[in-house]
């Protein structure tokens, strides 16, 4: 088992004075950031590395308070938890200054984000320019609302003895050929396993590129037309139905982010889209498992290869009392020499959206993790070619795309699922 | 009562049916326990029978009392739990005793409010409460969690406490009364020290309650050292996308303990005071 | 008596002149409401003044971190054409509906079945009420991986008899999710209806059973026109109460299936939370919230006329 971000050792009498000094602390409200010294509070979402987390409290932050006497404090919450966090911050207007971004994030609490362009310009400058994928996740009406950190790829994953056993070395290039293989390989007891539940990443991470793959689309790029009554919409919804049939274990209508993961150290099945997830954890748990385990891009449909953009930014708070202070830090830290040994110590988890990381040596410690780089090239928000907006996040959260193929798969007609989609989408975009 | 005459009678009337809802019942936490001390090579084999353990171990339960903060978050639950039934019986008495024994105009149309709040569950306030609570500032803080409780466990207290205080004979405080004691001390002094019996029903209802709360939790409580057993587990057991489901287990089960063993000793009053106050209703 | 009250004298203090103001306060209305005032006012603040801003919310576009603008009753012109919404009225009320059958059911039949002398009654009974007391999302977790086809016992049991592998798909097909998701809350349900109801039946005198059965009456007969008719009572008050619980239930479904496979499992309480929380729309969110409400205050009118009539 891996360590945890928090360890809270058990001796018995540090637990209790731990307990009494957190009840006391717990019961009222957190003092405000140092009055005598500045302090610069950094609000993250646990990170699946650990040491990632531990990069910044114990190497980061005291090397900037020694060369500028400001103190930085790195507040960590739990995963899933980073959204009601922000939001109570923005709500009340304190409790932090810099706040890491998921997907939708930026776009949703952009009024209370300082525009940082110039910060990202520079930094684009000096090392080798943005991805494009990076400039989608956090321009929010022409304005950098964020400086973009990472993308967290979401790919294939696949069994290569098990796919090899049917003949396949290499993993292939389209839906139709995976289509193809995954027949041969549910027939010899190794099915795929998709999620097509109400899971966050792993359904996103293959539905939303499936769909582009085949032309299809949620909205226009004018971010207004209602776009996915479409021939090409029918064309991947009738794809992903096949291949639920034939390729895919029944459950996975009803999975949720972690079944996958569980499911492939069960060894139920052959292929799925996730993140770095599974391979680290097989690598550290299931050896055996983790040596035949390989990952790629996703397959490339009639109108292209795709992959979902989950990108990870930070922001800094315009109300924060501490804003010229972030500013400068925020700069510090994008700077190769801050920047470059963050990324490293990730194991490439975080995949960064500067160019000039492209060829860094942290790619070489595991090769398996390269196509994460390539991916960076087509990867977009979901509700692309619509530029990001609030009503993006309300149909991520009614789960549209995603139920639209799921139903599909659990029999519905092709017809009634994209008349549903439809009559969702032009009710969240009633404002746009 | 019904008793059987003759063994076999004895196990088919009594055993068969009470053994089914024992076995479904309990199911679960057996199912809990063994998860909770199989290793992850037994855990993640889907081809090994899966209600026994071949090689026991308790790294799932060490991992989660020192890698996690499982300890930090009982200690939360039973404080918040106890902070919310105390004020939830006191807020209960004082609404239920004039209830029960006196009358006035308005009675009727509060004890009809009281019922009506029943019809407002959680997932109703759960919005704008939360606007409150920032408001307040007191977001992340045991506070938060301690004075939104009792708003669903009042009503509950006020109910019960009510059926049980009617079935409270009146000679003693009508004899203070002659006495000459006011309706305070006659509630303060001689009333409510008869009623314990309907304050242990009454707050052990309450206390399972407010363990057992999840949604103003997870809401309100986002940093690992405020949080409660429920968001605890649920929300940092797991790493990304990977659940430590021996640890998941393991704390579910430990989860369970404080509050079955509390109950344990008085599921007595627990049934009285659910009787008081439907019967008597 | 005398005893007693003596020892009344010693305990209460009586002034010899009473103030007017300790008159004022002994009268009944004055002393009731004065008891009840930080009670009320606690409600008021936590609970009436939510409630009324919640129907202020949803009369409102509200983005979370923006100011909100009323728009009147556009969220609920916006629900009505929501498939989804519902889909998932039909699942709240599916759910309820059958749960409650089924924990009332079951209730009464474990009551009836507790209602015996036998050794270890206490520990029963002690452990039969465990599934209620135990926080629902732990044991739901432990449901989740029971219910994975791989592992499910119920599921090898079914292979073995000759089912097409892995067996049944208890969260991925869409029916059998909601089954599940009922299977669970009745396990969770069903100890509390029993106890209630046993407390209940131990109330019935036993002489009128004895006398219905000099005058012939079988044990169908004594529990349809003895037992059942003096158990309507509890059997309205905890059905109301299980009622409330299901119809607003969040965490089950949040844990088991965050209300999949394709909306088959999403309830009120889940899906006003992913519009709040996760896509940031608290007015919106806010009044499919508020739709539980006319919802609710019908099927416990409905309830009620039920088992009240004679």
């Amino acid at each position: 088992m891996t360590e945890r971000a928090f360890g809270h050792p058990t001796t018995r009498r540090r637990f209790l004075s731990l307990a009494a000094a957190g009840t006391a602390a717990a019961m009222t409200r957190p003092q405000p950031a140092g009055a005598a010294e500045k302090t610069i509070t950094i609000l993250h979402e646990s990170s699946f590395i650990k040491p990632f987390d531990e990069y910044v409290a114990n190497t980061l932050a005291p090397a900037y308070e020694k060369e500028t006497g400001i103190k930085v404090s790195y507040e960590v919450t739990s995963v899933g938890s980073l959204p009601t966090r922000i939001s109570t911050i923005a709500e009340t207007g304190s409790g932090a200054d810099i706040t890491m971004n998921g997907l939708l994030q930026v776009i949703q609490f952009s009024n209370k984000y300082l525009d940082v362009g110039d910060i990202a310009d520079d930094v684009g400058k000096a090392q080798g320019g943005w991805y494009e994928a990076g400039r989608e996740a956090v321009v929010v009406d022409g304005k950098w609302k964020a400086i973009p950190f990472s993308n967290i790829g979401q790919l294939m994953n696949w069994r290569t003895d098990w796919f090899a056993e049917v003949g396949v070395k290499k993993f292939p290039e389209t839906w139709e050929e995976l289509y193809e293989i995954g027949k041969r390989l549910k027939a010899n007891d190794h099915p795929f396993g998709f999620e097509l539940g109400h899971g966050f990443g792993d359904n996103h991470g293959w539905l939303y590129p499936l769909l582009w793959s085949y032309g299809g689309a949620e909205v226009a790029a004018d971010g207004k037309t209602v776009v996915i009554d479409s021939d090409e919409t029918a064309r991947a919804v009738d794809f992903c139905r096949k291949f639920f049939k034939d390729t895919m274990l029944d459950d996975v209508l009803g999975w949720t982010d972690v079944s996958n993961n569980k499911a492939w150290m069960a060894e139920q099945i052959s292929c799925t889209n996730n993140a770095e997830s599974i391979l680290w954890f097989a690598k550290r748990e299931f050896p055996e498992i983790g040596k035949v385990t390989d990952q790629a891009m996703n397959p490339a449909g009639p109108k292209g290869r795709f992959h979902l953009l989950n990108s990870i930014s930070h922001s800094i708070f315009s109300f924060s009392p501490a804003k010229e202070e972030a500013r400068a830090f925020m700069r510090w830290l994008m700077d190769p020499k801050q920047l470059g040994g963050w990324y490293a110590i990730a194991d490439s988890y975080y995949q960064p959206l500067l160019h000039g990381y492209d060829n860094a040596p942290m790619w070489n410690v595991e090769p398996r993790n390269l196509p994460y780089r390539d991916a960076l090239a087509n990867a977009h928000l979901p509700g692309w070619p619509a530029p990001a907006s609030q009503q993006l996040a309300e149909s991520v959260a009614k789960y549209v795309v995603i139920d639209m193929f799921a139903k599909a798969c659990a029999g519905a007609s092709t017809k009634d699922v994209i008349k549903d989609a439809a009559a969702q989408l032009k009710g969240i975009y009633r404002s746009a | 009562m019904v008793t059987g005459h003759g063994r076999v009678q004895q196990v088919v009337r009594v055993w068969l049916p009470i053994g089914f809802f024992l076995v479904v019942a309990l199911f679960p936490f057996y199912w809990m326990a063994i998860t909770s001390i199989k290793p992850n090579s037994e855990l993640y084999n889907k081809n090994v029978m899966p209600l026994i353990v071949h090689a026991p171990t308790l790294k799932h339960y060490v991992d989660l009392l020192t890698k996690s903060s499982f300890l930090l978050w009982t200690w939360n639950t039973m404080l918040v739990a106890v902070v919310a039934t105390a004020i939830s019986l006191v807020l209960g008495t004082m609404l239920a005793y004039p209830l029960a024994r006196m009358r006035f105009a308005g009675a009727s149309l509060i004890a009809m409010t009281i019922a009506a709040i029943y019809l407002v569950p959680q997932p109703l306030l759960f919005i704008p409460l939360a606007d409150v609570i920032n408001h307040l500032h007191l977001g992340n803080t045991l506070t938060s969690v301690i004075l939104t409780y009792p708003t669903m466990l009042v009503p509950f207290c006020a109910w019960l406490l009510l059926g049980y205080f009617k079935t409270v004979p009146k000679e003693l405080e009508e004899a203070a009364r002659i006495d000459g004691a006011s309706r305070l001390q006659t509630m303060w002094k001689i009333f409510l020290p008869l009623c314990t019996p309907g304050f242990i029903s009454a707050g052990i209802f309450a206390f399972t309650l407010s363990q057992n709360e999840f949604l103003y939790a997870l809401i309100f409580l986002t940093k690992s050292s405020v949080r409660t057993v429920p968001v605890g587990v649920i929300a940092e057991l797991i790493r990304g996308d990977v659940f430590y489901w021996g640890q998941l287990m393991a704390g579910a089960l430990l989860g369970s303990i404080p509050v079955a063993l509390i109950y344990s000793f008085f599921v007595e009053h627990y049934v009285a005071g659910l009787t008081a106050g439907s019967v008597k209703a | 008596m005398t005893i007693a009250s003596e020892r009344l004298s010693v305990l209460v203090h009586p002034t010899r002149r009473r103030a007017s103001l300790s008159v004022l306060l002994d009268r009944q209305s004055v002393f009731s409401w004065l008891m009840m005032a930080l009670p009320l006012a606690f409600l008021a603040a936590l609970v009436g003044y939510p409630f009324f801003y919640g129907i202020l919310l949803s009369l409102e576009d509200r983005p979370v971190a923006h100011a909100g603008t009323f728009v009147g009753l556009k969220n609920f012109v916006t629900n009505a054409y929501d498939p989804v919404f519902w889909r998932v009225a039909f699942n709240t009320f599916v759910y309820t509906g059958v749960a409650t059958l089924l924990k009332m059911v079951g209730g009464l039949g474990l009551a009836l079945a507790m209602n015996q002398h036998f050794r270890m009654k206490n520990l029963v009974r002690a452990l039969l009420l465990l599934p209620f007391i135990v926080p629902t999302v732990l044991s739901t977790v432990a449901w989740l991986w029971m219910l994975d086809p791989a592992f499910s016992v119920v599921n090898r049991l079914l292979v073995a008899l000759g089912w097409p592998k892995p067996g049944p798909s208890w969260l991925g097909d869409p029916t059998l999710a909601m089954v599940s998701i009922i299977i669970i809350n009745t396990w969770r349900g069903l100890p509390f209806y029993g106890i209630t109801l046993l407390a209940g039946l131990q109330t019935v005198p036993s002489e009128l059973y004895e006398a219905a059965s000099m005058d012939g009456a079988g044990g169908w007969e004594r529990f349809r026109f003895i037992t059942l008719p003096l158990l309507r009572p509890i059997i309205l008050i905890v059905t109301l109460f299980s009622v409330i619980f299901t119809f607003a239930d969040f965490q089950l479904v949040y844990v088991l299936t965050h209300g999949g496979p394709a909306n088959a499992t999403q309830l009120f309480a889940t899906y006003a939370f992913d519009i709040a929380m996760g896509g940031g729309q608290l007015g919106l969110g806010a009044s499919v919230a508020l739709a539980m409400l006319p919802a609710l205050a019908l099927l416990i009118v409905a309830l009620t006329i039920y088992l009240r009539r004679e």
